[in-house]
């Protein structure tokens, strides 16, 4: 009985820090994997998610509602935002970064002038099993499953529908589609709005799981980052997926015995060592593509 | 010696004309005669003001000349300021240790610098992963600073204090003579001198070419025979070691050092001096760095909250309206060449 | 920019000349796959020193592939490179430019940021300087040294590729590989041009150039090597490969 708890435990806590990174990432795969956006207020889009979760869990509303206002709530945003600042850096990466990184400051700040520097939490829903010694958590394996339907619907979109097929061929070549009478402009808002509402809606499902406080943004940036940069750009969705695995099976045993901080650091060794061998990402392994000879 | 001149006066920052350099020999006499008229008190701010020029130097270098953008400058900032702390902490008896200690904190920004940057350019990744992993690597840092609490976190007899840092470290002594207060003051000013002119020099000079070369066009560089990948890593040291000069004076300044030079609020701070400065001229950095600090000093000393938010204010404006940096869209204007230096020339 | 570059002056003689010397640069069945597309198909391509050959091809034979595989760009699938007798399959393109090849590019690569003078100081790499006399014939005959302080930004489209040419002529390579170097110049600048690259061609350069511009080919070139589909589908002089009937039609897309 003691070994299956133990086994579980060290499953469980896999398929907590796989689902941790997955869903960090979630709206990145979108801006960044999609867009070419390096949108550096990424954890403050997840942190404005968890604020109105929040605030909608105070006013009696279950969680599923919260999220969902979470989510539109933060997609409203980053649509607005996408028409009035994020449209000049198109195709300025290292601009794009840098104002995104002032936008971030601005939210995290704003959030602690508007609201203080502590909310209240969100307890989490769902109850607990226990095994052996260990008791887990309900609630995480309900968002293992929310992660992949998340997923799952996601790629449903992009590769399914008509509005993904003109949304890849805008990212591809914009002014060919233009001239194939696609709105160019409004499927970049919906894009952008699409993953700032996911980064709200895995801020409001982590929420019950953390702490809420202006800066907790933070916690998910370097995570979410590495993630999709492991996973890599030839197929964004797959990659996140398999890196969130790969880079959680590093993490786990190395938490585990060493400690949180230790897990971090092993994540991101990882990530040098994995760009080192593969530049373009875990992605480019699933896509069989031979790897350019350095040039980029 | 005129090739020395020939070097400094090259047109790769801003200003070259006569009335320029003129006027820049007479801010300088300005910051040299300043503490006749301060107070030491107010000498001691205005090295604050100072101090971190060589950390937005380093970047500018490195972001502006070189094309890389780095978010991590400050944990070479920390990493010098700590290992200095450490070393001069437990020389206290030796009257050299100081000096030792200097060298062991840059020595130690050059190294985790070259490790890290081996790693990153020699992996040749995408431009846009640079910044993430340097944002990355000062984030841990920090935070693994921040669980240095209690006793057994100490080198010899230094401890180093988690979240409230490492208090006591001793000024930088030669011989007898100790560096305080406008001695202090004195050494900054002449090593942000040095530190500029000596990379206004770098970048008129061939091997300045090639790192302008780099940022314009990486590929091209290359197949003129140049190691992209060995060039990259050299210019990381060296802004490693320029935030590891201003970690080194930072010490000097306050005596002590907090993870919090590492977080994620400093990090930013580089950055948004290169940017509003302008990231394609030295001294427009320098100038940026300097009244930028001295706001964030003034406000936060003031204890006003919105010190962050107007600094990301300032920020996304410069973004949106002046991407060349504001020093630079002003130093490069028709207004500017018209109204106050007509001698100088639109390119520079 | 019309300085009267027509040339009534005949280029140097171009007589079937003959090369018997070991090969320059030489490949053995280079092969390279783009997800599907196969850009190159076992090639075997070789150049003896002090030849000029032209590299032809429809759009889409993969004459830009079989250039950056030369580079060191790409990495081939299968097959090998030889610069002389050293394999440089496995190295990294600046070691390529470092052993003696250089290069220019079709879309213009110098540096704007810096004027003539600091580009081709740029080019110039301290080390291990070889024989400079080339660059200074392209030097004065592309009249480029009475630029030398502007900006490269303002220089006109033909003296930025006269530039690029000097660039990768600076550190006095033995093969120089050029990427349609007469890519958006007037007639008058392409013949002159043809006729500084035949004057580098007889004094010893090895020169191969890609090219759609049948003119400047029958101008300068000693041989003609023709892709298509990313094979070599003929290699011959300038005469013979006009005159088939096969190279023809796989450029009126019947083949």
């Amino acid at each position: 009985m003691d070994a299956l708890s133990e086994v579980v435990s060290v499953l469980y806590q896999f398929g907590t820090n796989a689902v941790f990174l997955l869903l960090s990432a979630i709206g990145l795969i979108v801006i960044l994997g999609m867009m070419n956006i390096i949108n550096l207020a990424h954890g403050e889009f997840m942190m404005m998610g968890a604020y109105i979760a929040t605030i909608a869990t105070e006013h009696g509303s279950p969680l599923p509602v919260a999220a969902f206002l979470s989510f539109l709530g933060v997609a409203l945003f980053g649509m607005i935002l996408e028409r009035l600042v994020i449209r000049r850096f198109y195709g300025r990466e290292l601009g794009a970064l840098v104002v995104t990184w002032g936008i971030s400051l601005i939210l995290a700040q704003g959030a602690l002038l508007l609201f203080g520097p502590y909310m209240p939490a969100i307890a989490i829903p769902s109850g607990s099993f226990s095994l052996g010694r260990y008791s887990f958590s309900y609630y995480w394996l309900i968002l293992i499953a929310v992660s992949i339907i998340l997923v799952g619907a996601l790629w449903l979109i992009y590769n399914r529908t008509s509005f993904g097929l003109m949304a890849r061929a805008t990212m591809q070549n914009p002014a060919m589609a233009r001239s194939l009478g696609v709105d160019v402009e409004k499927v970049y808002a919906l894009t952008f709005g699409l993953g700032a509402g996911l980064a709200g809606l895995s801020g409001a499902l982590l929420a019950p799981t953390t702490s809420i406080a202006p800066f907790m943004g933070q916690q998910f940036v370097a995570p979410a980052f590495i993630t999709v940069v492991v996973g890599g750009g030839a197929n964004v969705i797959a990659g996140a997926v398999g890196s969130s695995a790969l880079l959680s099976f590093v993490q786990t045993p190395v938490g585990l015995l060493l400690g949180t901080f230790s897990g971090m650091v092993a994540l991101l060794l990882t990530a040098l060592i994995i760009i080192r061998i593969l530049p373009a990402g875990i992605s480019s392994l699933l896509q069989g593509r031979s790897r350019l000879a350095g040039a980029r | 010696m005129r090739q020395l001149f020939r070097l400094i006066g090259g047109s790769h920052d801003i200003g070259s004309s006569r009335w320029f350099w003129s006027a820049l020999t007479a801010l300088a006499a300005a910051f040299l005669f300043y503490p006749l008229f301060g107070s030491e008190f107010g000498a001691t701010n205005v090295a604050y003001y100072l101090l971190n020029i060589p950390l937005g130097l380093g970047l500018a270098l490195l972001w502006g000349y070189g094309g890389v953008l780095s978010f991590g400058q400050t944990a070479f900032f920390t990493i010098a300021g700590y290992v200095y702390g450490i070393v001069a902490g437990n020389m206290t008896e030796n009257s050299a240790g100081t000096v030792v200690a200097s060298c062991a904190g840059l020595a130690a920004a050059g190294v985790v610098s070259a490790a890290f940057g081996y790693f990153v350019f020699f992996g040749r990744v995408a431009a846009w992963i640079v910044p993430i992993l340097t944002l990355v690597l000062t984030l841990l840092l920090s935070t693994f600073l921040g669980l240095t609490a209690g006793y057994q976190w100490r080198v010899g007899s230094v401890l180093l204090g988690g979240y409230n840092g490492m208090t006591g470290i001793p000024a930088l002594q030669v011989g007898d003579f100790v560096f305080q207060g406008y001695s202090f003051y004195y050494v900054t000013l002449a090593l942000v001198i040095l530190c500029y002119l000596g990379l206004r020099m770098l970048v008129n000079s061939h091997p300045g070419q090639v790192v302008i070369a780099m940022r314009e066009d990486e590929l091209r560089t290359e197949l003129l025979g140049y190691d992209v990948r060995l060039q990259q890593l050299g210019v990381f040291v060296l802004a490693a070691l320029l935030s590891g000069i201003s970690g080194l004076l930072y010490v000097q300044w306050g005596n002590y050092i907090t993870p919090s030079s590492a977080g994620l609020i400093q990090a930013t701070l580089p950055v948004i001096w290169v940017a509003v400065g302008g990231r394609d001229s030295l001294l427009a950095v320098c100038i940026a760095t300097f009244l930028l600090n001295q706001l964030t000093y003034v406000l936060s000393s003031q204890g006003n909250q919105y010190a962050l938010v107007i600094v990301g204010v300032i920020l996304v404006a410069v973004m949106l309206f002046a991407p060349q940096g504001i020093v630079v869209a002003i130093a490069r204007s028709r207004w500017w060449r018209r109204t106050v230096d007509p001698n100088a020339s639109s390119h520079g | 920019m019309a300085e009267g570059f027509i040339t009534s002056d005949a280029s140097p003689p171009k007589s079937a000349r003959k090369f018997d010397a070991a090969p320059v640069l030489r490949t053995e069945a280079l092969s390279k796959r783009f997800g599907g597309v196969v850009a190159a198909d076992a090639i075997n391509f070789s150049v003896r020193p002090g030849e000029f050959r032209c590299i032809i091809g429809p759009n889409g034979a993969g004459k830009s592939t079989l250039f950056a595989l030369l580079c060191g760009i790409h990495r081939p699938d299968s097959g090998r490179i030889f610069f002389k007798d050293v394999e440089m399959t496995a190295l990294n393109a600046f070691r390529r430019v470092r052993l003696g090849v250089g290069l220019t590019f079709q879309t213009n690569r110098a540096f704007h940021a810096l004027t003539v003078a600091e580009n081709l100081d740029a080019a110039r790499r301290n080390r291990g300087e070889r024989r400079d006399d080339h660059f200074r014939h392209a030097l004065s005959a592309f009249r480029l040294q009475d630029s030398l302080h502007f900006s490269a930004r303002i220089l006109p489209h033909h003296q930025l590729q006269w530039l690029e040419i000097c660039m990768a002529l600076r550190q006095g390579p033995e093969i120089l590989l050029l990427d349609e170097p007469t890519a958006g110049m007037s007639p008058d600048e392409t013949l002159y041009t043809a006729k500084v690259l035949r004057e580098l061609s007889a004094a010893g350069l090895t020169i191969v150039v890609v090219e759609h511009d049948i003119a400047f080919v029958r101008e300068v070139a000693d041989s003609v090597s023709v892709l298509h589909f990313g094979r070599m589908f003929a290699e011959g002089t300038v005469a013979e490969i006009t005159a088939r009937d096969d190279v023809r039609q796989i450029y009126l897309g019947r083949a």
